[in-house]
């Protein structure tokens, strides 16, 4: 039952911010740009907008693009279970393993990638491979620092590693410091940032991943802008609940939630204001430099495994 | 007595780089201060080792006037002194060459001075890091010499040197701060004074001390030529004025010896003596093997010479790794062959440069008709450098190599191996340059007397040296291998 | 003098840093920020210094900290940076042996290597508890600006790699603290004037030799007189 709670609390807060963080960093690129921006409530508009509107396939299209974006925002979403954001609830079979989060994204990714195969049109299956090819190389890179925040934290539940760096000592930990590098970098390469994708672009060169949903609409397009914002926000609570996780509780009441979610809330401004800079920067980079950029995620997270073994 | 060498090299730099100073006929008036400076040092030199009560210690232990250190800057002094009158009527000819621009003469000069005062001062250190510092001077000073002249090569051959020395360098601090941590953890009270040291080593961990010499020679092993840290001493030494390599080869590469040779000295006080020992001779063959073989193919003089002095450090090495006081003594001596030979060589090479602006061997032709000087100076060069029995090198050699045989016979046949690849190098080569005629008629370029002075007065010290042993050299080899502790 | 263990916190977040700005000047490119990037690193290592002086109580540390942060953080990089901007072509781009995954690898490789063989000698030496990855991490820093020396072809970087090999040695002979203070400026003077003798070489090497000889007079004249 307090799971129940926990599921819908959970998800329904997750939705809610996820479009405010998105237009936040879009308002942090244009303010560095030197023009205003678009208003903060902008995401919002834009996906009630597309609700309203009919879904048109192409005729080439199978199931594959029909069952897609259904695919996508229910993977997240139960993604998003494995990441408390408002409270850390009590342990339940299997939700909280890294493991199954990690599997989850990748694969609502795998489906992005044969849905922009589907329309056979040469823009999404540009995408599409070019996508794999950046996930193939960040995959291993993801479970390397995963697996250096597991032996750091000393666990491999996603609750359990939010409770331990909750109940640390008051000030940072130099090793999380160091994980949390590499977490900030993983963060870029899964929300498609720049230097690694651009995510406002339409050129043909630059595409990675607005080119497999270049062909959604209407709703459809809805679902799946909303489960790119839902990913983002979640991969950012993990980076968040690691490195500062004042605010989180782990005792449910209305109090505490709140400030939890005020907390997060705020948190999370700072965090997409901070990636809206980095952003703005760097240039997106051509795509045989990305391994560079993951190397430097791999070399924090191997300090890290080092610097445990110092201590 | 410190005093008096660091206010006459003030007041001569002083009179060096006063613009009101410098009269109209600017090379000789800057060279004979260089002269002036260099036969005083020499002269304070001779009265320290004469008057001053060994060991003595100045500056609150920084510095301390030793026999070994006496000894060092001798040599140094005399080399520089005769490096001075060389330089007279070469720098002359490399202005009217424009291969030194006028301008330029006072900062060679000053440079040239300044390199003098830090190499005896690099002697007369009792503490490490002073030593340290002052063995990066000289590097600094010595590319910023090599860099005078007007060619590209050049600033590419000092800046390889620059960096290959300085980062050995930096390995050496960190060899010098673990060998200061050791002595602290030892006795509570870190030291880097070498007085200190030979008395504490022996309460020194063996392999903590081990690992930081490792380090620390590292460091002195790059600025004395050491294979595999060699790697900038061929271009330095060859594409330098042949002043500068005179320099290099002789003066510079006994520092890092005797910094080895001090730290070999510490190093035998503690347990640790015999892996040390066996590290040192290891580099030493290493050394030898390497700059015997890199010495066939050689077209250019002065690369067959540089290649000659790293094969003399390496033996240096295997000499002092061998650890008897008689190695010793006959490695210091050798220290004064090798050098005085190889400013003989050098003084040639650079008149067969002047005569025929190249160093290849192959465009020196008519070389007895043009420049017989020069070319009696690279024959009986090259015979003392391979150890022909009038010359000094022999009577080293040949008892550093009895001493080898006691220790290791393998060792002994690699070693003469390796000397016999040199003489066939040097043989082949001198065969082949000496009878060569060219078509084109050179005109003979007039060697001045600067130039031939003290060439002639080489030719005179190594026969004399390799004759009679003077009995005063004798007692201060002795005197310096026992203070050392053997 | 203070002795809490948020000091020790701190020390751990500096290295962390320092680690994180020897990670960058391996794969970074452009020669601007690979000089802001060293700045950064000189002004960590100040920082450590000043922590363990906050620590020690060892007044040559607070020296030492403040001479790194004038010569390090100030003085090269304008030097460096001056010499920069008198260089014709304006580069950007790098020419490497090892490519930048290449050399995270080795950098890898090389932590390791200096913390096996460390930990066999060096915790006996001190009783300072933060000497040990103290000097793991100085000694790597140090091999790993010597690995940039050797993998890259810009004469500015292979300069930087040098400076790169400073700071570590710095970091290690600050947990030694103790080495007398004339001792540590000697060094740190030297090492300046050699950072400024290899920049004007470096800047010889591109330019014509009458350039070259105007400029070196000027330079060297004015730190001899």
């Amino acid at each position: 039952m307090s799971f129940i709670i926990y599921a819908l609390l959970n998800t329904a807060f997750v939705m809610l911010i996820s479009p405010l963080f998105v237009s936040l960093i879009k308002k942090v690129k244009a303010y560095t740009q030197g023009r205003q921006g678009p208003p903060l409530l902008q995401t919002y508009y834009m996906l009630l907008k597309l609700l309203k509107k009919e879904r048109v396939y192409s005729d080439n299209t199978s199931l594959i693009m029909r069952i897609t974006p259904y695919i996508n925002i229910v993977c997240v979403l139960v993604a998003s279970l494995c990441v408390p954001v408002v409270y850390i609830p009590a342990q339940i079979a299997g939700f909280g393993s890294i493991i199954l989060f990690l599997y989850l994204l990748v694969f609502a990714k795998f489906f992005m990638a044969l849905a922009g195969l589907d329309a056979g049109s040469t823009f999404g299956g540009m995408g599409s491979s070019r996508e794999m090819t950046v996930s193939a190389v960040i995959e291993p890179v993801i479970i390397i620092v995963f697996a250096a925040l597991g032996l750091l934290l000393k666990t491999t539940n996603l609750y359990d590693m939010f409770t331990t760096s909750l109940n640390s000592s008051l000030f940072i930990n130099p090793s999380t410091l160091l994980i949390s590098l590499s977490l900030f970098i993983i963060l870029i390469v899964e929300t498609a940032r720049i230097p690694v994708d651009n995510p406002e672009t339409h050129l043909e060169l630059t595409m990675i991943h607005e080119a497999m949903i270049l062909e959604y609409s209407g709703s459809d397009l809805a679902m799946m802008e909303m489960s790119h914002a839902v990913k983002q926000t979640i991969l950012m609570a993990v980076f968040i609940n690691i490195l500062i996780p004042w605010g989180l509780t782990s005792a449910p009441n209305a109090l505490t939630v709140s400030i939890s979610a005020v907390t997060f809330i705020i948190k999370g401004m700072v965090l997409a204001v901070a990636v809206g800079f980095f952003e703005s920067m760097f240039a997106k980079s051509r795509l045989f430099r990305l391994p560079n950029l993951f190397m430097l995620a791999f070399f924090f997270s191997f300090s890290t495994i080092l610097f445990e073994l110092l201590k | 007595m410190l005093l008096a060498y660091i206010i006459s090299g003030l007041v001569i730099m002083g009179f060096m780089l006063l613009r009101f100073f410098a009269p109209a006929r600017r090379a000789d008036y800057l060279n004979s201060l260089a002269i002036a400076q260099s036969a005083i040092f020499l002269i304070l030199s001779i009265a320290s080792l004469i008057y001053i009560p060994q060991p003595s210690f100045f500056f609150s232990r920084y510095l301390m006037i030793d026999q070994l250190a006496v000894y060092g800057a001798l040599i140094s002094c005399g080399i520089f002194l005769l490096a001075s009158f060389y330089a007279r009527g070469y720098v002359r000819r490399l202005v009217e060459l424009h291969d030194i621009e006028v301008r330029e003469l006072r900062l060679f000069y000053a440079a040239y001075n300044l390199l003098l005062i830090v190499v005896v001062f690099a002697f007369y250190c009792n503490n490490l890091a002073l030593f340290w510092i002052l063995l990066e001077l000289t590097t600094i000073l010595s590319a910023v010499l090599i860099v005078t002249l007007n060619a590209k090569e050049n600033i590419v051959a000092a800046l390889k040197y620059v960096f290959t020395a300085s980062t050995a360098m930096l390995f050496s601090i960190i060899g010098l701060i673990i060998l200061f941590a050791l002595t602290k953890q030892a006795t509570g009270v870190g030291t880097l004074n070498w007085d200190v040291l030979m008395q504490q080593a022996a309460s020194m961990s063996p392999r903590l001390f081990t690992f930081a010499f490792v380090f620390i020679f590292i460091g002195f092993a790059a600025k004395a030529g050491i294979v595999p840290f060699h790697t900038w001493l061929p271009q330095a030494h060859a594409k330098a004025p042949s002043v500068i390599s005179v320099l290099l080869s002789a003066v510079l590469l006994n520092i890092g010896i005797f910094g080895v040779l001090r730290l070999y000295a510490v190093a035998h006080q503690t347990a640790a003596w015999h892996d040390v020992s066996l590290i040192l001779i290891g580099f030493g063959v290493l050394t030898i093997a390497v700059a015997a073989l890199s010495m066939l193919p050689r077209g250019n003089v002065k690369k067959l010479v540089a290649f000659s002095s790293i094969e003399h450090m390496g033996f240096l090495l295997v000499g002092i790794g061998l650890g008897t006081p008689l190695a010793l003594f006959w490695v210091l001596f050798h220290i004064l062959a090798h050098a005085l030979v190889k400013t003989l060589l050098f003084f040639s090479a650079g008149i067969l440069h002047q005569q025929y602006h190249s160093n290849q061997f192959e465009d020196m032709k008519d070389v007895f008709t043009l420049q017989p000087l020069a070319a009696w100076g690279l024959i009986v060069g090259s015979m003392a450098i391979i150890g022909v029995p009038i010359f000094p090198v022999f009577l080293s050699k040949l008892n550093i190599l009895t001493e080898l045989a006691d220790y290791s016979l393998p060792v002994l046949f690699i070693i003469l191996l390796c000397f016999l690849i040199v003489a066939a190098a040097f043989a082949v080569i001198l065969i082949r340059t000496i009878p060569q005629t060219g078509e084109i008629k050179h005109e003979p370029y007039r060697v001045s007397v600067s130039m031939k002075l003290p060439i002639m007065f080489l030719f005179a010290g190594i026969v004399i040296l390799g004759v009679y042993f003077p009995g005063g050299l004798h007692n201060m080899l002795v005197g310096i291998v026992n203070s050392l502790g053997f | 003098m203070i002795n809490l263990p948020v000091l020790d916190d701190i020390t751990k977040i500096l290295f962390v840093l320092v680690l994180a700005t020897a990670a960058l000047i391996i794969t970074i490119r452009t020669l601007t920020s690979l000089l802001n990037i060293y700045s950064i690193q000189s002004w960590v290592i100040a920082a450590v210094a000043f922590v363990l002086y906050l620590k020690n109580g060892s007044i040559v540390l607070l020296l030492l900290a403040i001479l790194t942060i004038a010569s390090k953080a100030f003085l090269v990089p304008f030097v460096m940076r001056r010499i920069q901007k008198s260089m014709h072509i304006k580069r950007d781009l790098e020419f490497r042996y090892l490519t930048p995954i290449g050399s995270i690898l080795v950098g890898t490789a090389m932590i390791f290597l200096v913390y096996w063989s460390f930990s066999q000698f060096l915790p006996e030496l001190s009783s300072e508890t933060m000497f040990f990855p103290g000097a793991v991490i100085g000694v790597s820093l140090a091999l790993m600006g010597m690995m940039v020396i050797f993998t890259r072809k810009q004469m500015i970087t292979k300069i930087l790699g040098y400076l790169t090999m400073e700071n570590g040695v710095l970091l290690f002979s600050l947990f030694v603290a103790e080495l007398s203070f004339i001792i540590e400026l000697l060094i740190i003077l030297d090492l300046v004037m050699l950072i400024v003798l290899a920049t004007v070489l470096a800047f010889g090497i591109d330019t014509s030799i009458d350039e070259f000889h105007d400029k070196l007079n000027s330079f060297t004249l004015w730190f001899k007189e």
